[in-house]
């Protein structure tokens, strides 16, 4: 996408003026977004993203510019603006660029540069929005969506490094609502991966569209949530977000290089209970969170991030890896080129157990079943995470009773890894956006489904 | 040479036109300049610019959208055959149109986009002496969090009607949270400050108030559960009211979502409660000349002594609606024709802060989750919180680790009491009476 003359001449500029490190990270980023209401296309937006990165390192100091242009001038601009004020004897030597394309593990087809497959998206959606509305008459609209985007990465560096990847990225939602005059409620169904539109050949948009009526419907009938300190069973698949915000973002070397992470100085302690085996995973052929190279340029990996209940691994990304002494994980990700990249999480989860779901609601006198949950948050230098449940149920006596709504959770990161007694066999993943300081990245969470022993519930009843 | 962006919309609105069909253009130009500091050095220096081109095409009565970060011909071209492939595909809206009229609005960057003398060198300076300042306090063992960002967002609105209007607006911010520990106690705490000229933040304020935050927090725990009355800082409570905002979007209303959305004329809150959009106010930083159609905009009172008077509407939900056009269309380069509110009010009330103050009462002045935690469709939430336990006005203890549940939209009518000074929220974007709700549901 860049002529690699530019990309050397930008990069000699840099080391020229005493950069220790010089990259450049070219993206274009090609989108449609196909936007349903009931049975009709309420909009559809499509585009191209197109710009250019450049990252200065002088020592700790990340100096980060952009633009839109792909001139030499308009890069060598950049660059002189950017170390106006570190300008400096050059330090090291850029190396010759060794030009390598990334290994391609996830080999999507029905891609969008060939056909955006307009039609067929919308029938999807309105195959859905049918099955959601069949379900009951208390289903009183429904809004689908289906976004696929192809992002074209190119990047450059004076370590030599030159490589190029296509990612490919589909995903197809529908939210249904329920109504019974006077309250409305909300259910949602989500599919998506790194691949084309063939992925609407594994998914059923009936099963779609009657899962989002399903969760609507158990809502609306919901009961104001009982709240206080209770054990509470998390659901597989999108539950595996309580790892993803009560340890994942602790364990990033964005939070852990400052010493803002509760978890920095914690590297082969136990931190989990023992029943606990969690891993970050950028290789997983087709998921989500998937990449074939960071957006530093390394290949992706696996990495074991809790073993048995003890940590043995970070996130690190290339300024992280030089701050901390940690290996590097094939983490570094950014939104686009208008961020820096940070370490980020990719496929985290924790891994299957061997408790039955029946055992661990029988363990419980009085608590909450969250068999699926939304969005969360947390402070990495407290380790305060919360979390909303979508659906949840009220458990007393060891039955479930009946569903409740308006829940969320909050703990601390070590407390509630400590917490986790109980982990099922029913290992799931799930689709999700993470937001951290470079931005918005594709991430996948997952887990069996489990039992967190004791965990502040916030209700209304 | 490189064409202007008023060349290119000619370009694009000419293409348009010759097509057959009207259109509107919307063009964003930013550029900022970030900084962050780390032990004692700057650690991130950003410099950016950047534009987009968005175009919205009706023809048929359908609406189509693309956009374009390149402005080559080529690209402008290519961008307006997609919006017309698009458009193909979208419902037959007898509503969609683009708004009349040929009038002309420009800003006043005297106001919205003022020079200061501020140097880069000064910039930087202030970014390290936030990190400095705070770390040399008492038992902070960091500031993970802190910079400095000077940024100007430049905004077209070009419609095919000879409608033109264009925006430039400065804001200039700074932040610093403190991570600060004693013993097994920590806390995370911190300000932010947001102004249209840099030499007007006020960082030495940004310290003491960070540090202070993090002091009477850090001792915090949880209570126990029950109904308390709650009073939100001004920060969260604008937070609260943008959660929900779609109460107010008459597009959730024609998607059939908004659960407002027969209750226009209706009492939907207590008598004390009037809520105003207003975008002329030049004092704060979400002053909007006009909205993203390019109309001039105009105080809309939402609702009145606690009736709801009107949904925010755009051009094509106020046709859809017959109903007059409140002028709060909304949309990116990127995004397709929406609703939005430019800066809410909510007005004084008759309670003084003594009174308003009066007794036992939640002060709450965090909350976490806030968009996973809320459902707009049914008003129902439930947030992580930290916040005081107060009576009469002084703070009794900190308080933390506990939730805060409830419907927002039940909320409104137990209302306890509206204070009768307006605060701005810290971004300048909210003016707000501070409400004291009614037995709110608290766990610890």
């Amino acid at each position: 996408m860049l002529d690699t003359r530019v990309a050397q001449s930008t990069i000699d500029h840099a080391i020229a003026l005493g950069a220790d490190f010089a990259e450049v990270f070219v993206e274009r980023n090609q989108v449609n977004n196909i936007a349903t209401v009931s049975n009709q296309v309420r909009d559809i937006a499509s585009g191209i993203d197109f710009g250019v990165g450049v990252r200065l390192a002088y020592g700790a100091k990340v100096l980060y510019g952009y633009t839109n242009r792909t001139d030499a001038e308009e890069l060598r601009r950049i660059v002189s603006e950017l170390a106006a004020k570190d300008r400096r004897d050059p330090a090291v030597s850029a190396q010759a660029f060794d030009f390598r394309t990334a290994a391609d593990i996830h080999g999507a087809q029905r891609t969008l540069s060939k056909d955006s497959e307009v039609r067929d998206k919308v029938d999807y959606l309105f195959a859905a929005d049918r099955a959601a509305r069949a379900a009951s008459n208390l289903i009183s609209q429904t809004q689908g969506a289906c976004g696929q985007r192809e992002q074209a990465v190119e990047v450059f560096n004076s370590d030599g490094v030159h490589i190029r990847d296509t990612r490919h990225y589909i995903r197809a939602r529908l939210q249904a609502v329920a109504s019974n005059g006077s309250d409305q409620a909300t259910g949602m169904q989500t599919d998506g991966g790194l691949l084309g539109w063939e992925i609407v050949e594994t998914l059923d948009p009936k099963a779609c569209g009657a899962e989002a009526a399903r969760q609507a419907l158990v809502n609306l009938s919901a009961k104001p949530c009982p709240s206080g300190r209770m054990p509470v069973v998390i659901g597989n698949g999108f539950g595996g977000v309580i790892f993803h915000e009560a340890c994942g973002h602790l364990l990033e070397t964005t939070s852990v290089a400052k010493k803002a992470s509760v978890f920095h100085d914690k590297q082969g302690q136990m931190i989990a209970n023992p029943v606990v085996n969690a891993v970050d995973d950028g290789t997983l052929e087709r998921e989500w969170g998937s990449i074939n190279i960071d957006d530093e340029g390394m290949p992706t990996e696996r990495t074991q991030l809790i073993k048995d209940g003890k940590l043995v691994s970070f996130l690190a990304d290339r300024l992280g890896a030089e701050q901390t002494g940690l290996p590097r994980t094939g983490s570094g990700r950014r939104q686009s080129y208008r961020f820096a990249p940070a370490s980020r999480m990719r496929n985290t989860f924790i891994e299957p157990g061997t408790a039955s779901f029946d055992d661990m609601i029988a363990s419980i006198d009085r608590g909450v079943y969250a068999s699926h949950m939304g969005g969360g948050s947390v402070q990495p230098g407290t380790g305060e995470f919360n979390f909303a449940v979508t659906e949840g149920y009220y458990v007393e006596d060891g039955k479930i009773r009946h569903p409740v709504k308006a829940a969320t959770l909050i703990s601390t990161g070590p407390d509630v890894l400590k917490q986790i007694s109980m982990v099922g066999s029913d290992f799931a993943l799930a689709t999700g956006m993470c937001g951290s300081v470079s931005g918005m990245v594709p991430t996948t969470v997952g887990q069996a489904t489990l039992k967190v022993d004791d965990i502040l519930v916030g209700g209304n009843a | 040479m490189v064409a202007t962006v008023e060349a290119n919309a000619e370009r694009v609105l000419d293409k348009v036109l010759a097509a057959g069909a009207l259109g509107d253009l919307v063009v964003q130009e930013e550029s900022s300049l970030s900084l962050k500091a780390h032990d004692g050095e700057l650690e991130e220096h950003k410099v950016t610019s950047t534009r987009v081109y968005g175009v919205r095409v009706v023809k048929d009565d359908r609406a189509g959208i693309a956009y374009s970060e390149a402005a080559d011909p080529a690209a402008l071209d290519s961008m307006v055959e997609q919006a017309f492939v698009n458009a193909t595909f979208s419902r037959v809206d007898p509503a969609e149109s683009v708004a009349t009229g040929d009038t002309i609005l420009v800003t006043d960057d005297a106001s919205l986009c003022p020079d200061d003398p501020t140097t880069v060198e000064a910039k930087i300076a202030a970014a390290l002496y936030l990190e400095r300042e705070l770390t040399a306090r008492d038992k902070v063992r960091n500031v993970p969090y802190n910079g400095v960002q000077d940024a100007t967002v430049e905004r077209h609105v070009f419609a095919t009607t000879g409608r033109t209007a264009h925006s430039r607006d400065r804001v200039c911010s700074a932040f610093a949270y403190a991570l600060l520990s004693d013993g097994d106690k920590d806390a995370l705490e911190g300000v932010q400050s947001h102004t249209r000229r840099f030499d007007e933040i006020d960082t030495a304020w940004i310290v003491d108030e960070t540090y202070q935050r993090c002091v009477a927090m850090l001792h915090g725990e949880a209570l126990s559960s029950k109904h308390y009355d709650v009073l939100f800082d001004v920060e969260h409570q604008a937070d609260l009211f943008a959660v929900f905002h779609d109460m107010f979007s008459a597009k959730s209303a024609r998607d059939g979502i908004n659960p407002l959305r027969d209750k226009v004329g209706e009492r939907i809150a207590v008598d004390a409660l009037t809520v105003r959009d207003a975008p002329l106010n030049a004092d704060g930083l979400g002053y909007a000349l006009f909205d993203d159609e390019g109309l001039p905009t105009t105080t809309t009172t939402l609702v009145d002594g606690g009736v709801l008077r009107t949904l925010v509407h755009n051009s094509a939900t106020a046709t859809h609606f017959d109903v007059p056009n409140t002028r709060h269309a909304n949309r990116s380069p990127r995004g397709p024709l929406g609703v939005g509110l430019h800066q809410l009010e909510v007005a004084p009330g008759n309670v003084d802060e003594t009174a308003l103050t009066s007794g036992e009462y939640l002060e709450i002045v965090d909350l976490a989750g806030l968009h996973s935690g809320g459902n707009p469709v049914s008003g129902d939430f439930s947030y992580g919180a930290a916040g005081f336990l107060c009576r009469d006005g002084e703070r009794t203890r900190p308080v933390r680790n506990i939730t805060v549940a409830g419907n927002f939209y039940g909320m409104l009518n137990k209302i306890d009491a509206i204070g009768d000074t307006q605060h701005w929220n810290p971004e300048r974007s909210a003016l707000m009476a501070r409400i004291r709700f009614a037995d709110v549901a608290i766990s610890g």
